[in-house]
């Protein structure tokens, strides 16, 4: 059987969002420029991962920075740093901190899908030659990186993992889970180049211990994001194989 | 239709001591056993850093012990890894060469790319450059083998002029296979003339469509060796059993773990943005195709439960135009190894007879060079 987490997110759950209500509608962000910088995972690596997920081989860890140009809570950008691991045998994102330089959208974003989102400066500065992205809290950057030597590939080239965002969920009581968000992308442009992360404050993502090993690959596309309805919770306790709840979905008329 | 077996030599977790030893033990006894059964061939693949899905890292020396402990079987690399970070060129064609004069001239020479970052980064290589550095592969190794002297210029590697000893038993060369997995891959394999080592569990439909184009386009090929080898192997979980249920049960545990266990790992596609494995690759294939039948009924194509079933099976295979099944026997020791012995045994009674027919001899479906 493959490792599993030791991490008892409840420690650090009343940090998280709190969602009154799973029966969210999707939500149209149409133009987005999106930032990938993906990394091997240094140090230990159970111990960001609740016993519900299996750290994939080797561990990831995945930098996200997303600017939407407009939207019904306005221009905003957020940031995240998310552990690459496995639901089962599913390849997935674990989120326990982002930050958004929006108060609304990020109320948004917390509200209906859980994003774990406090309010930070957060850059996207993208150029023909690099994309660089800054995160800047109460006067300190937490992260501060880029994409390097862009090249020209096709959105068909590109694949994201889904979102386990660590959240609050009111439902017969209050119980931390994993929410899992896989929006669907519709590419306009992509980038490849080689990631550059030049600061991490592994500390101000909730991330202890976390360190940007080794660079494999960043990415810079436009996109037309939909953020979709919930469909799956994750028990973060439980074993890997208990874990998953699928949530009913409304039947097509 | 023949039959051969594949190993992954998966370990599980917890590793003591003597877990590894005894995986490796029990792989060989299995090959043993498939080479008094009369299956005909036994393949290794080669893996790196896969903890518990595949500790198969030197499939050479695998290889070469299963060769010294039996006496027909033939001996697969399944394959070659033709990437320069992992294999050179040069010295795969020698340990090939080795391999094939201790065996007395058993050796099947498989090549492929490897389909994850896990494996590629860990030795640093460029995920763009695995389709191109294979291809160079596949045209040199067997000038290596039948040219006294050989040199090369080219973008993988390059030599100056050298004897490369020591040459292959068989004349001119092994037969030589590659891994198709990715869309379009069999038709790279039939452009080259090479065997088309299909690495898909299940998915009789979708396979003999690949087939059907393999063989068609492998008429008008351009071989990269001395002879054309036009020969399509698959590959099954095999777990027979008298009690059916008993035999699909265990069959499907089989299928579960391996698929479970190989999700772990990081297909180069979800980490590195490259056309280059536009595909989502072995893995994503083999949970699709063996664990997606029907609800409550076993996948079409995959040869588990008792040997009415698993017979067939292996008939639709042979009608989609499968030459050889090569079969995956246990997964993280999850099968007693009596049991995988016993599954053995019955399915080469009871299966295999009903499958034997006066064919060639080896290498099958070779012919010579342009000769096509």
């Amino acid at each position: 059987m493959p490792l599993t987490g030791t991490r008892d997110l409840g420690a650090i759950a009343d940090a998280a969002a709190l969602v009154p209500n799973l029966d969210t509608e999707e939500w149209e962000l149409k133009g987005a420029q999106h930032l990938q910088l993906h990394y091997e995972l240094g140090g230990d690596r159970t111990g960001l991962l609740p016993p519900a997920l299996h750290p994939s081989i080797p561990p990831t860890l995945l930098v996200n920075v997303t600017h939407v140009p407009e939207s019904e809570a306005g221009a905003f950008t957020f940031a995240t740093v998310r552990v690459g691991c496995r639901s089962g045998a599913r390849p997935r994102g674990l989120l326990v901190r982002g930050y958004c330089d929006s108060p609304s959208a990020a109320a948004v974003l917390r509200e209906r899908w859980g994003l774990p989102l406090e309010i930070a400066d957060v850059r996207l500065d993208p150029s023909y030659a690099r994309a660089a992205t800054s995160v800047t809290l109460d006067g300190a950057t937490i992260l501060a990186g880029e994409l390097v030597d862009p090249q020209p590939i096709t959105g068909a080239d590109v694949q994201y993992m889904a979102t386990l965002a660590l959240a609050r969920v009111a439902r017969d009581g209050e119980e931390t889970l994993l929410i899992q968000v896989d929006p669907d992308y519709t590419f306009d442009r992509a980038q490849r180049g080689t990631a550059r992360l030049t600061a991490f404050d592994a500390e101000a993502w909730a991330l202890p211990g976390a360190t940007a090993a080794h660079p494999i690959s960043a990415s810079l596309t436009t996109v037309d994001v939909t953020l979709p309805r919930l469909r799956y919770l994750v028990h973060p306790e439980k074993p890997p194989m208990q874990a998953v709840e699928r949530l009913p979905q409304p039947q097509p008329a | 239709m023949k039959f051969g077996v594949f190993f992954e030599i998966s370990v599980p977790r917890p590793w003591g001591p003597e877990t590894e030893y005894t995986v490796y033990q029990n792989c060989l006894e299995q090959a043993r056993l498939a080479d008094e059964l009369g299956f005909d061939q036994a393949w290794a693949v080669e893996h790196h850093f896969l903890e518990e899905y595949s500790h198969c890292s030197a499939p050479e020396i695998f290889l070469t012990a299963i060769a010294m402990q039996t006496k027909q079987i033939r001996v697969g690399h399944g394959i070659v890894t033709c990437v320069p970070e992992l294999n050179s060129p040069i010295r795969a064609a020698e340990r090939a060469a080795v391999l094939d004069l201790v065996s007395g001239g058993r050796l099947e020479f498989g090549t492929g790319r490897s389909a994850t970052w896990t494996e590629l980064g860990g030795f640093g290589a460029n995920p763009d450059e695995t389709k191109k550095t294979w291809d160079e592969y596949v045209r040199v190794i067997p000038k290596m083998w039948t040219q006294e002297r050989f040199g090369w210029q080219g973008r993988a590697f390059s030599m100056p002029e050298r004897t490369i000893v020591p040459k292959p038993y068989q004349k001119p060369h092994p037969p030589m296979w590659v891994a198709v997995t990715s869309v379009g891959t069999e038709i790279d394999a039939a452009e080259r003339g090479l065997g088309s080592l299909g690495l898909s569990f299940g998915g009789v439909g979708e396979q003999a469509q690949k087939i059907e184009g393999y063989r068609k386009r492998i008429q008008s090929c351009d071989p990269v060796g001395e002879f054309v080898n036009e020969q399509v192997n698959t590959v099954s979980f095999l777990y027979c059993h008298e009690d059916d249920e008993k035999g699909i049960t265990t069959g499907q545990q089989l299928a579960g773990t391996f698929n479970y266990l190989s999700e772990q790992t990081l297909a180069t596609r979800q980490a590195f943005p490259t056309p280059s494995y536009l595909s989502p690759g072995l893995l994503y294939q083999l949970r699709r195709e063996s664990t997606g039948g029907p609800e409550g009924r076993v996948p079409e194509g995959l040869t588990i439960g008792d040997p009415h079933r698993v017979a067939q099976a292996v008939a639709r295979w042979e009608e989609a135009g499968v030459d050889r099944i090569n079969f995956l026997l246990n997964v993280a020791e999850m099968v007693p190894q009596e049991d995988v012995l016993a599954s053995m045994r019955l399915f080469a009674k009871e299966v295999m007879p009903q499958f034997q027919r006066d064919e060639a001899t080896e290498p099958a479906g070779a012919t010579a060079a342009g000769g096509a």
